[in-house]
């Protein structure tokens, strides 16, 4: 029998957050959190399994926002003092729990220790730009890279406007071969959501294949044979991988996944929130605004604030547990599927990847456990990716249509589109249609209105970003999100009004460009809908 | 704040977020009374939220999502020289956007000469609004349509979806004193797709290998299944009543 093949996939993404008009800015801690919890751990995951010749292949998306950021240099200013601070914290936690809380002492010990080398890895081996990491390992084969869209949009809610679909993936695609040299064979729907047609647009952009929903395939009008277990071809070609909600539930269930476990650290328990004021104020945000550190010393125990302190070494044995566990579970329902299917399954298992590390402390050190586990053979596992498995198995795929569908509440829409959020649409379509009108009526404009005019693209695809949306659904710094929405807007309008007057308002328009840096090569003549 | 699980903080923490919730004389509270004090106050905040919807949230512990960082007391500048966004735009035009296979979004506005036109001098109303959801069958010829009123003031309907293999379009339209009625704008259209298994028998000698191939993958190890109202359906369907 041959081994069952599983594909992960992982999507690395944040909104584009970048306030330099702030000394310091609550929202840039997104990015600072998921570079040393989870970006820098996981590459030294990736390295630390090659230096021991172990094989492995994993996929990444790494999102042209998150990309635009990681290169950024005031970000990356930004985050080495971001890192310095954290290793001043840390010693002095080291000292404070040796004499206040010896329990914790080993924690502190690691947390000092893992931040020093978060800064080596950041500032002397990446030079301050850990998409070079990534980059080495796809040259070295053990990852393909994937793109999504430009601000990993909601695609499904644009499906009325192409130019805009079109925008999305192009300099998404664009983005990707200035970042990496190459051009991408995956792209990430961002939220799984796929209509029926989208495939064109990414045929168009020579795109092979896409990730989609767990009902996608069930769902589908075609009687699709093999269900989640093999991809299937769309008809233009284009390979859409379903993704398999049973084996990615068993960590991403949020009642039941391997992260509840109660020898875990708990998330929640920070000592941003913990001790006083006069001793963390340092290590805060200004006026004394309490955020999480990542110093966290308890484990999940239980759902009281009754905690018990966590250790280390009983949550790495867990992993170890969890990763055969997994491993397991994964081999038990191919091998029943043995004697159904006609072809050995394909299980292809999707996260974003700040679970691992960020949200999920333990969930690197998870992985390379099932990595190494399905390295020692006896497990009748193959690592892949998605397009090793069209090199190898692309021509005996079924062709099917996907259902229109998304991995969100419901399996449609309605995250996206509900009574928090859908107030958004009315404008960002409205921002959408001046501005194909204004690549229509200014083509190819020079100097100025070019500058001013790839301005007004740029707030129209940051306003897009689906991470607003959800983060007012989801009432998680919404009042944040709604305001990034209405000041691209805003933004947007400023250019228009002055286009219609003929005329360019400078001054907005450098600080502007100041702000919102993202996609320096757009060229806003993208959105002309005869593009 | 609403994604913190707020039995397993910290009275401390409980008592920052308090503070920063301005709950009254938070200082004299205890840690059940913090608790109470503060579901109060999120429950306040969350009287539009559903409660299947508001159980998701609290339990979303490690979802994707972003910490969430900022309250109230701390805004965010904008760029000099912008100005607020209207309420809507002074086209008259209609927009439908599939939210899922049983409803859709409808939005739209007005031109000022529309509105102008509905009411005469004195401000008496000449006529009304109203919505026609058209629906055409993607397999027969069969088309229909009902009405919804709406008043002036209305700018969003939600549009119920009554059958799937259906696609779905909106007239926004004014009817007259006489009765005369005219469509000011139509949408684009949406289309609800009938799934193969949602209409298809699955023979009997394959049904058990047909179900384990499609719903092995859907369902969590405790045997939740993934959360969706038509694959229940099928669920159903496909198991010959079990489910």
């Amino acid at each position: 029998m041959k081994p069952a093949k599983i594909a992960f996939i992982l999507n690395a993404h944040l909104p584009f957050v970048r306030h330099p008009e702030y000394p310091r800015f609550l929202e840039e801690d997104w990015l600072f959190e998921s570079i040393s919890e989870s970006y820098l751990p996981l590459l030294r995951m990736f390295n630390r399994l090659a230096d021991d010749k172990i094989p492995y292949t994993f996929t990444i998306s790494l999102s042209p926002s998150l990309c635009a950021m990681l290169q950024d240099p005031v970000l990356a200013e930004r985050y080495t003092q971001y890192l310095e601070r954290h290793i001043e914290l840390g010693e002095k936690e080291v000292v404070r729990c040796k004499a206040e809380q010896p329990e914790f002492s080993d924690m502190a010990a690691f947390y000092l220790e893992q931040s020093r080398t978060n800064f080596h890895d950041f500032v002397e081996l990446y030079k301050s730009n850990i998409l070079d990491g990534f980059k080495d390992l796809e040259e070295r084969g053990y990852l393909e890279l994937a793109t999504t869209a430009a601000t990993h949009a909601y695609l499904p809610l644009y499906k009325e406007y192409p130019s805009a679909i079109n925008a999305q993936v192009e300099i998404g695609v664009q983005s990707f071969l200035t970042t990496f040299g190459h051009l991408p064979k995956g792209f990430w729907l961002p939220e799984c959501g796929y209509y029926p047609g989208l495939e064109d647009v990414l045929r168009s952009h020579s795109i092979s294949w896409f990730q989609t929903a767990s009902q996608s395939m069930l769902l589908s009008p075609d009687k699709v044979d093999n269900g989640v277990y093999r991809p299937v071809h769309c008809h233009n070609g284009v390979a859409a991988f379903p993704r398999d909600f049973n084996g990615t539930s068993l960590v991403w269930s949020n009642s039941s996944g391997y992260p509840t476990d109660k020898v875990y650290r708990e998330f929640y328990r920070d000592i941003g929130y913990d001790l006083p004021m006069e001793y963390i104020g340092p290590y805060v945000h200004e006026p004394e605004v309490r955020v999480f550190t990542g110093f966290k010393y308890w484990a999940i125990t239980g759902p009281s604030d009754q905690k018990v302190p966590y250790v280390r070494s009983i949550a790495q044995h867990r992993t170890v547990e969890h990763a055969h566990n997994f491993i397991y579970s994964l081999r038990r329902r191919t091998t029943a599927l043995g004697p159904i299917l006609e072809k050995e399954p394909l299980l292809t298992l999707a996260f974003d990847a700040e679970l691992f590390g960020h949200w999920w402390f333990e969930g690197v050190q998870w992985l390379e456990e099932v990595v190494r586990l399905i390295a020692d053979g006896e497990e009748e596992v193959e690592m892949t990716t998605p397009s090793l498995f069209l090199e190898e198995e692309g021509e005996s795929l079924q062709i099917a249509q996907p259902a229109f569908s998304s991995w969100g509440h419901g399996g449609y829409n309605a995250v996206w589109l509900d009574g928090s959020n859908s107030w958004s649409y009315r404008h960002i379509h409205k921002a959408i249609e001046r501005m194909e009108e204004l690549a229509v009526r200014f083509g190819d404009q020079l100097s100025l209105k070019q500058r001013f005019l790839n301005q007004a693209a740029r707030e129209v695809l940051l306003a897009m970003a689906s991470d607003w949306s959800f983060m007012m659904y989801n009432k998680s710094s919404s009042e944040y999100a709604r305001k990034r929405v209405n000041d691209h807007l805003s933004n947007f309008n400023v250019v228009y009004s002055n286009m219609c007057k003929n005329a360019v308002n400078t001054e907005w328009l450098v600080k502007a460009e100041k702000r919102n840096t993202i996609f320096a090569d757009i060229d806003y003549n993208i959105f002309n809908p005869e593009h | 704040m609403i994604l913190i699980n707020i039995d397993s903080l910290s009275t401390t923490e409980l008592q920052y977020i308090a503070e920063q919730e301005g709950v009254e004389a938070w200082q004299d509270l205890d840690r059940d009374d913090l608790i109470d004090a503060l579901e109060d106050a999120f429950g306040e905040q969350d009287d539009d939220v559903p409660q299947t919807i508001k159980g998701k949230i609290n339990r979303n512990r490690y979802c994707n999502s972003l910490t969430s960082y900022r309250g109230n007391s701390h805004p965010v500048n904008g760029l000099p020289g912008t100005e607020s966004l209207p309420e809507c735009y002074y086209d008259t035009s209609i927009h439908l956007l599939l939210r899922d296979p049983q409803w859709a979004f409808a939005y739209w506005s007005f031109s000022h000469q529309v509105l102008d036109e509905a009411v005469d001098e004195d401000g008496e109303a000449q006529g009304h609004f109203f919505l026609r959801v058209s629906q055409s069958s993607l397999s027969k010829s069969e088309t229909s349509s009902y009405d919804i009123d709406i008043d002036s003031d209305d700018r969003q309907w939600n549009i119920n979806l009554s059958q799937m293999d259906y696609s779905y379009y909106v007239d926004l339209c004014w009817r007259d004193k006489r009765g005369d009625e005219q469509s000011l704008a139509q949408s684009n259209s949406v289309e609800v797709v009938q799934p193969y298994w949602k209409l298809s028998d699955v023979p009997p000698d394959g049904q058990l290998a047909q179900f384990y191939t499609h719903f092995s993958s859907l369902v969590t190890r405790e045997g939740e299944i993934v959360d969706n109202a038509i694959l229940r359906e099928v669920a159903q369907k496909m198991s010959g009543g079990v489910l």
